[in-house]
């Protein structure tokens, strides 16, 4: 432990900018230790100021949450299964379809202005129902079936992102 | 590079930076004696170093160039503030980080004067007394990181000591 005429001493050599790293350590230390003596102890807050400046620190780094990773494979094939479906279905739709009536295309101009097409016209009010009633049949079964295709696409992906 | 190599330089880095950080943040608080510029300016050296740090790790002695680099972009900050605060007007309250323990530091009243006190020397001579005392470094350290002389800096941290000792005894302060 330091004597406070040693204290006084370095302390002499501290303000002439003489001391070592190791004097100035011990110099602290007499401060910290509080038996300070009484001339001394004007000398005091400027000890404890530099002691309480070396604590201070810089704010914690704030650990942020592991970023989810998208997985990427699952909704590139996701991706893939969907435009296949589109690509299928635009395919299908390209098709011709069975039709009752006369193809326009297949005939001629000159054949096709023959046409009669009244004769194809519904005139029984029982027949026109039940083509009405078709003709709404076959559009909600298809819009049925496209949302039943939409759910399946959505679930598939939901599947794919977990 | 391999990426060995890659997780070498970035396993030093990272030990260089978290040995470090506190200091540069204590450097800057010193400089800009603000806590959130202060954070600013470590964050700023941070990002820049993060770009170097291939040379970084390579340097004889790393703590010291991000010290230099902490202390520059504190004094650039310092420069701006004032710039700023000269043109805007005085409605903000001046005491913004009133929780920090640089200000519970501060606000000790015995203490507290000691740091107004310390803010009345020239940056210099201010700063150079922070790098020995607080931080205890060696006069070529400080020499390196302030880019002072050796000679200069022995002059400021004896000036600076003198004028404090000087200012504390015409005030009559006494640690409760």
């Amino acid at each position: 432990m330091m004597t406070h005429s040693e204290a006084e001493i370095l302390l002499h050599s501290y303000f002439e900018g003489t001391t070592s790293l190791e004097e100035e350590t011990r110099l602290r230390e007499y401060f910290r230790a509080g038996n300070v003596r009484a001339d001394l102890a004007e000398l005091d807050p400027l000890f404890a100021y530099w002691d309480e400046a070396a604590n201070i620190v810089a704010t914690p780094v704030k650990k942020t949450a592991k970023r989810r990773r998208l997985p990427l494979r699952w909704l590139s094939a996701a991706a893939a299964a969907v435009l296949l479906l589109f690509a299928a279905g635009n395919w299908f739709n390209q098709q011709p379809g069975l039709t009752d009536f006369p193809i326009a295309q297949a005939v001629s101009e000159t054949k096709a202005k023959t046409i009669d097409w009244s004769k194809y016209e519904v005139t029984d009010p029982e027949e026109a129902y039940k083509v009405l009633r078709n003709a709404l049949g076959t559009a909600s079964a298809e819009m049925n079936r496209s949302a039943r295709i939409t759910v399946k696409e959505i679930s598939a992906a939901r599947n794919a992102l977990r | 590079m391999n990426r060995a190599n890659t997780a070498f330089i970035l396993d030093h880095y990272t030990h260089i930076i978290t040995s470090v950080r506190d200091r540069l943040y204590r450097l800057a608080l010193r400089v800009v004696n603000d806590a959130d510029d202060a954070e600013d300016v470590v964050q700023d050296v941070l990002v820049k170093s993060w770009r170097q740090r291939e040379k970084i790790v390579c340097l004889d002695n790393p703590p010291a160039w991000l010290m230099r680099m902490t202390k520059h972009q504190a004094i650039d900050r310092l420069r701006s503030a004032k710039v700023r605060s000269a043109r805007e007007t005085e409605a903000a309250a001046p005491d913004r980080d009133a929780c920090t323990p640089y200000r519970i530091a501060a606000a000790n009243d015995a203490l507290g004067h000691v740091h107004r006190l310390l803010q009345q020397l020239p940056p210099d001579q201010r700063m150079v007394l922070h790098l020995r005392e607080v931080e205890g470094m060696e006069y070529q350290e400080i020499a390196d990181t302030t880019e002072l002389s050796m000679q200069q800096v022995k002059t400021y941290l004896h000036r600076g000591r003198q004028k404090l000792r000087a200012l504390l005894l015409k005030e009559k302060i006494t640690n409760p």
